[in-house]
């Protein structure tokens, strides 16, 4: 297992680099000049000279790249062109707001996902189920930027139950950070919810087709034994992948969100990143992303063999 | 009104912007006070703005965007400022004597102003400062001071200001980002330039003071208790802390106001603007501002609007009325050029294209012997600029000009107006200047960094030299209105649509000061209702 997941770890580097070769042409093949953005309204030529000059802008794009590479090899990611805070302070700063948000949205999917799926599958067609599969219709379909706007109109401006947006530092006012962070979880888990509820149902529903199923109950055991012992663990196995998925993606999922709520988070750093060509930022996101990405299926994978003996990643016994 | 410092008169004001030259003016006026209420305002209290986006650079060398002022005007003072009618008022300057050749201005300076950080406020920081905003490589403000040869240290409270040539709009740009002072002390503290503009901290001399600043989430300003500026008698400023909220959506920002989880806002979208009315929780304020609306042709040569007639058509068949309703849902004003209500030189009987002339503009078509046909470039996802862009075509229909609407990235946009290779006609704003000549020169003088659209008009140019070179108002009116003839009637460089609005929209939990037509909230004059 040690051996396969340092490989694991390994294979990591080549992908990180064509990744960073791939953002690096997409973001300069988008249009929009980051200097002429900044400049708005008070664009001066001679200004945007100078400062596409202190920037290195004005090199060929292969020698902006591997000035990028030496630099970010020695921890150096250099600084935002839009607010010329150094990339890693920008990036570290908005990381424990996206990661509470996503952790929260987590919860949510997973324990509410968790309940519902299995009493769905243990009372399958009945009203409870039915009710369970219209929620993850209308969850699926509902878009990140609706949902946020109708939560915000009924639960602040009619109930006014949670503010509309903004945040409060959890270790600062930690009541406040929560009466901040219900609405943007809600909005982010919903999605993710649906699909969770779905995947357990169906999952389970499958496990409950299986013999050893059928052999438990024919011993007599309860439905509630069998359910928690014998067919939960086999029936989550497809449910980690999507999990897994859900944690690697945290940071897209918060995109939208972060932006409807002012989220301080790297999810809104992205959005004003792109739509400011400020490549230093973007790069560094979308790699981050991605090595987040890798490292939660490496997660996965590994959880795989603890909730299936019958998986192992060591060499095949002959 | 005003305690040691009234409003100016109408000579004062001459005297303010150089019409009289070497002539003292009036002391220092912090400005009016909260709907007149002065003598009963309370002290004390915290309020929350929703501002449309976060600050880029708290350095006002570097500062680029609009959304910047509205901290600004907080933390630092400048050498001047204007009232709410955009006349030149004293601040951190008492009075200025221009020389009778208008090459030089000497300030005589405040003697009671300290920065946050302690140090005190004397000729040299401006020297420093005017100096650092000059010489620096890269500097925003080098324009607006490009008329400065040098500035020189009379004596602890004068400082001399030579000119290279007679430069009227000189106060105008010391009004704003250009006039800033900063604490040098505050600013060497700092090893990198860079972090200075997002680590400002105590560096003003303003009624405000930085203290935190968490990009994307909050701005934190506390009062400066030793701020020199009072009203009515009672020391300014009265609230304690003012915590500006970055909100991009407009639809939460103007949500904050209603819950009651922000107390101040000066952008709001015009389709909220009759529910901010109604909503007996909020108090809502609108007067002309400065900015302007305007459709930018591509005069360039070969370009279709490189014909002054398909321009001038186009002016001709728009009706600004029907446009202001239903585009911009009455927010603002019908206009025609770059001159607004609010500036000295606006002449409300300038209306050439005051009633929508289709018949006109054929017939003008018509001369020209070729059917119009173009595009218009619109930001993609604005569905408030697309709208307005289908009423224009509607329009333009009418005259049987063809106009289709091509949706770009902003980004392509911006870079097509700035190579001047854009197709056709771009749709583009401007956010203001207190004097006519920041609307106007860059915007329309041949070759000058604003002018997308590659006008060139000897004679617009010629009237635009004369304003700058005379501080006499009556003679800066004359060149104004001949050069706005030309360049919006006889010979046309863009289709100019109209004013926008300033609003300011508080919660009645606070006493709002009057609203500005450059839009910015003058907090030291807000205070919690009692």
């Amino acid at each position: 297992m040690g051996g396969y997941i340092l490989r694991r770890l390994l294979l990591m580097v080549p992908v990180a680099f064509l990744v960073t070769i791939i953002v690096f042409a997409l973001i300069h093949l988008s249009p929009g000049d980051p200097l002429v953005i900044y400049a708005g309204e008070e664009r001066d030529e001679a200004v945007i000279a100078v400062l596409r000059h202190e920037y290195g802008l004005d090199q060929p794009l292969p020698v902006q790249y591997v000035v990028w590479l030496e630099h970010a090899l020695r921890g150096d990611l250099g600084r935002s062109l839009r607010t010329h805070q150094p990339v890693v302070e920008a990036v570290v700063e908005r990381v424990p707001a996206t990661f509470e948000l996503g952790l929260a949205a987590l919860f949510i999917s997973v324990s509410i996902g968790l309940v519902v799926g299995t009493l769905s599958a243990v009372k399958r067609n009945s009203p409870l189920d039915l009710l369970a599969t219209g929620f993850t219709i209308a969850g699926v379909s509902l878009p990140n930027f609706f949902l946020g706007l109708v939560l915000i109109l009924v639960f602040s401006l009619a109930i006014r139950l949670f503010p509309p947006g903004g945040y409060a530092p959890l270790f600062g006012e930690p009541v406040d950070n929560l009466r901040h962070l219900v609405l943007p979880a809600v909005t982010l888990a919903t999605a993710s919810l649906a699909v969770n509820t779905r995947q357990i149902r169906s999952s389970l529903l499958d496990t409950f087709g299986q013999d050893y199923v059928r052999t438990a109950r024919a011993k007599g055991l309860s439905e509630a034994i069998i359910v928690a012992r014998h067919a939960m663990k086999n029936a989550l196995i497809p449910v980690v992948t999507i999990i897994g998925l859900q944690v690697g993606a945290i940071i897209e999922g918060a995109i939208v969100t972060e932006q409807i709520y002012s989220w301080p988070g790297i999810g809104k750093l992205a959005v004003d990143s792109i739509a400011g060509r400020d490549y230093p930022v973007v790069q560094t996101i979308v790699l981050l992303s991605a090595l987040s990405y890798m490292f939660t299926t490496l997660v996965v994978d590994v959880l795989y063999a603890w909730l299936d003996p019958r998986i192992s990643y060591g060499r095949a016994r002959s | 009104m005003v305690a040691e410092t009234r409003r100016l008169t109408r000579r004062e004001f001459l005297v303010a912007t150089g019409a009289l030259a070497a002539v003292a003016c009036s002391p220092a006026a912090p400005g009016a006070s909260p709907s007149g209420t002065a003598g009963k305002a309370k002290y004390g209290g915290t309020v929350t703005m929703a501002l449309e986006n976060d600050v880029v650079d708290f350095d006002p060398l570097k500062s680029r965007a609009f959304v910047d002022r509205n901290i600004y005007y907080q933390i630092y003072d400048s050498l001047v400022r204007v009232d709410e009618d955009g006349k030149i008022i004293p601040w951190l300057a008492t009075k200025w004597d221009v020389a009778s050749d208008q090459k030089s201005v000497t300030f005589t300076l405040r003697d009671d102003v300290t920065f946050h950080d302690g140090t005190k406020f004397d000729a040299d920081s401006v020297k420093w400062n005017i100096e650092r905003y000059i010489k620096t490589q890269g500097s925003q403000r080098a324009g607006e001071l490009a008329s400065v040869a040098s500035v020189d240290v009379v004596n602890p409270t004068t400082v001399k200001f030579t000119l290279k040539s007679p430069f009227s709009p000189l106060l105008a740009n010391l009004v704003d980002r250009a006039g800033m002072m900063i604490s040098r002390k505050a600013f060497e503290a700092i090893p990198s330039a860079d972090d200075f503009d997002r680590k400002a901290f105590k560096a003003g001399s303003g009624p405000f003071m930085l203290t935190e600043a968490v990009k994307d989430d909050h701005i934190t300003l506390e009062k400066n208790p030793n701020w020199w500026g009072t009203d009515g008698g009672n020391k300014l400023p009265y609230l304690d802390k003012i915590t500006i909220r970055p909100i991009t959506s407009s639809d939460v920002r103007f949500t904050n106001l209603r819950t009651g989880d922000a107390h101040v806002a000066n952008n709001i979208a015009g389709k909220d603007v009759p529910t901010a009315k109604s909503d007996s929780s909020l108090n809502y304020q609108e007067k002309p501002a400065y900015s302007f609306r305007s459709l930018i042709p591509n005069r360039a040569k070969g370009f279709v609007f490189e014909d002054a007639r398909n321009v001038k058509a186009v002016s001709m068949a728009i009706d600004r009325q029907e446009l202001l309703e239903k585009g911009y849902f009455n927010l603002g004003v019908v206009g025609y050029g770059t001159i607004a209500p609010k500036h000295f030189a606006y002449d409300p009987s300038f209306k050439p294209y005051e009633k929508a002339d289709a018949a006109g503009a054929k017939a003008l078509i018509q001369q020209v012997g070729k059917p119009l046909t173009f595009d218009l470039l619109i930001a993609s996802g604005d569905p408030v600029g697309l709208q307005l862009a289908q009423l224009i075509q509607a329009q333009l229909k009418k005259a049987d000009i063809t106009m289709n609407i091509q949706q770009l990235e902003f980004a392509k946009i911006l870079d097509l107006q700035s190579a001047h290779t854009f197709k056709d006609m771009a749709f583009t704003g401007w956010s203001g200047r207190v004097d006519p000549d920041g609307n106007t020169y860059d915007h329309v003088y041949t070759k000058r960094p604003f002018n997308d659209s590659s006008y060139s008009n000897a004679d617009v140019d010629k009237f635009l030299d004369q304003e700058r070179a005379t501080s006499d108002e009556s003679a800066r009116k004359t060149a104004f209105r001949s050069a706005e003839k030309i360049y919006v009637v006889d010979d046309p460089a863009r289709v100019w649509l109209g004013f926008g609005a300033a609003q300011l929209l508080t919660s009645k939990k606070v006493k709002a000061p009057p609203v500005y037509p450059d839009q910015i909230v003058r907090y030291h004059l807000m205070s919690m209702a009692s």
